[in-house]
């Protein structure tokens, strides 16, 4: 039986990973090109799931068909965002800390904001797979979750090929890798920065949708867990590394699911805590960093 | 080619440029001599836009260079290179060839076709799928000096090249140079500490010192000129 319990919580851990791996990534992208900390990221996850909700209930627009809808609306908002507000903290003296702080605040205003339009109320996704579960032997799966798996399986591989097949996706790279070198060999930083805080808001935007066709329900308060569980898949993969970021999310979405399973819900997060510290004791620079953590 | 008129920059109080001017005809190698601090890498920053001049003008074949940001003026042909490498570490050679090609319409074969060629002058197409991070000093100002020149530029900037290569090394950089203007055809701004390479690479000298031109002219009036003598060996 605990075998079982095991391999379900694995399953699960490998399936909610991968979705958080890609906070991690457009939280990461984000970093490494712009160094900005995108405090507000959460906040645009659950602003995504709310998108799906209004498109479905105003469209009839099913998730699925709204995510490359809400993927192109995120991230023209990031594209826009990037120009008004994240342009100057990127060209600040120290972008890390007056990010954190701007985006911060924002998270707060957007957090507000989702409550005072939406209020505090959960909300559901409605729609329906059939069948509703898969079993192998004891292990349930929900049709659901081997969907979104599959549909981030697709995001990602888009993504890696993206990340490291294309002339944009190596410039980014090479951004990441050392900014102060692309200028010279004639790559236009600034708009390489605007397309990554698209990219990366509009990955939120899908997260969200994901999320929130995997849980049962989303509210305006749950921005802050999954920027949380952001920034510990980071120091796990390493800042600023885009496969890092993929084991990051799977290191930890195993570890919580697992703990879920053996133990309790409210000590997943805990336990995601102590491997996040034990890195940073042990291999401050993440997995797969080479850039030591201020 | 390249025209630098009346350059000054300042940081704070800090006078870096006092109204430095020079001229490189097409296909020439100018050497820019002068001491630590004398304000040679500010004059390249300021060339490649990475600095923003106080005053003065900077015009490449007849078009001022001023305000442009840094990738437009390296779109304008202006290719350069740094004391330390900036390379991109954890991409392999060939990417870090490629990555000028980013922003163009070149087709993948032509990309790899211009980058091997490249990567053979510096005699490094065997490591063409390492990452940069691998290689020797040395062996990075070659990467770094290739990933320039595959741009096809009309003009380069060379920050010290010869800088912590050895010698073996720093004679191929000195053939590489020595065939920029003529098989490549660019010209050349040289900023070395080694005398010897500048003297037999540059068909005309300019001496920087605390910011302004000290002295003009070929190798044998440099050598000779007084107050040369008397800034670099302080008699």
């Amino acid at each position: 039986m605990t075998a079982d319990l095991l391999l379900q919580g694995l399953i699960n851990g490998l399936i909610l990973g991968l979705i958080y791996s890609l906070i991690g990534l457009s939280l990461n992208i984000i970093f490494g090109v712009l160094r900005v900390v995108n405090f507000a990221h959460g906040e645009f996850i659950i602003l995504g799931a709310y998108a799906a909700y209004f498109l479905q209930r105003l469209l009839g627009l099913s998730p699925f068909l709204a995510m490359p809808v809400i993927f192109v609306m995120f991230a023209l908002i990031g594209w826009a965002l990037y120009f008004v507000l994240v342009k100057r903290l990127a060209r600040s003296d120290d972008p890390e800390t007056a990010s954190l702080l701007v985006m911060f605040g924002l998270s707060i205003t957007l957090g507000a904001l989702m409550l005072f339009f939406f209020e505090a109320d959960a909300r559901s996704l409605d729609y329906m797979l059939e069948p509703p579960f898969l079993m192998f032997g004891n292990i349930v799966i929900p049709t659901t979750r081997l969907v979104a798996l599959a549909i981030t399986l697709v995001i990602t591989g888009i993504t890696a090929w993206f990340l490291y097949r294309t002339f944009p996706g190596k410039a980014l790279r090479a951004v990441i890798m050392n900014r102060s070198a692309v200028a010279t060999v004639g790559i236009d930083v600034e708009k390489l920065s605007a397309m990554t805080f698209g990219i990366g808001l509009g990955f939120a935007g899908v997260t969200g949708v994901l999320l929130a066709m995997i849980f049962p329900a989303f509210s305006p308060f749950a921005g802050a867990d999954y920027t949380l569980i952001g920034f510990i898949i980071i120091v796990l993969g390493g800042l600023g590394h885009p496969i890092g970021a993929l084991v990051g999310g799977l290191l930890f979405g195993v570890t919580e699911q697992v703990t879920v399973v053996l133990a309790d819900n409210s000590v997943a997060l805990l336990v995601g805590f102590a491997l996040m510290i034990a890195v940073i004791f042990f291999r401050p620079s993440g997995l797969f960093g080479r850039q030591q953590l201020r | 080619m390249l025209r630098v008129t009346d350059l000054t920059k300042t940081f704070g109080g800090l006078k870096a440029l006092g109204g430095v001017s020079l001229h490189i005809p097409e296909k020439r190698v100018l050497g820019l001599l002068g001491m630590n601090g004398s304000g040679k890498t500010t004059l390249l920053n300021c060339i490649n836009g990475l600095y923003e001049p106080s005053s003065g003008d900077i015009q490449l074949q007849g078009t001022s260079l001023l305000g442009l940001p840094t990738h437009k003026i390296a779109a304008r042909g202006v290719g350069r290179t740094f004391q330390v490498p900036k390379l991109f570490p954890r991409m392999t050679l060939l990417e870090n060839l490629a990555a000028p090609f980013t922003t163009g319409d070149a087709s993948d074969a032509e990309v790899y076709e211009r980058s091997a060629e490249w990567l053979n002058r510096v005699e490094l197409y065997r490591l063409r799928h390492n990452y940069a991070e691998e290689l020797s000093g040395g062996q990075q100002k070659l990467v770094e000096l290739a990933r320039m020149m595959v741009a096809q530029p009309k003009l380069v900037l060379l920050d010290e090249p010869f800088a912590g290569v050895n010698p073996s090394l720093a004679l191929l950089i000195i053939r590489l140079i020595e065939a920029m203007p003529e098989r490549d055809g660019c010209s050349v701004l040289l900023v070395s500490h080694d005398l010897t390479s500048v003297y037999q690479l540059s068909h005309n000298i300019v001496v920087l010192h605390e910011g302004r031109v000290l002295a003009e002219g070929g190798a044998a009036e440099i050598r000779s000129n007084p107050d040369v003598i008397e800034a670099y060996l302080g008699a």
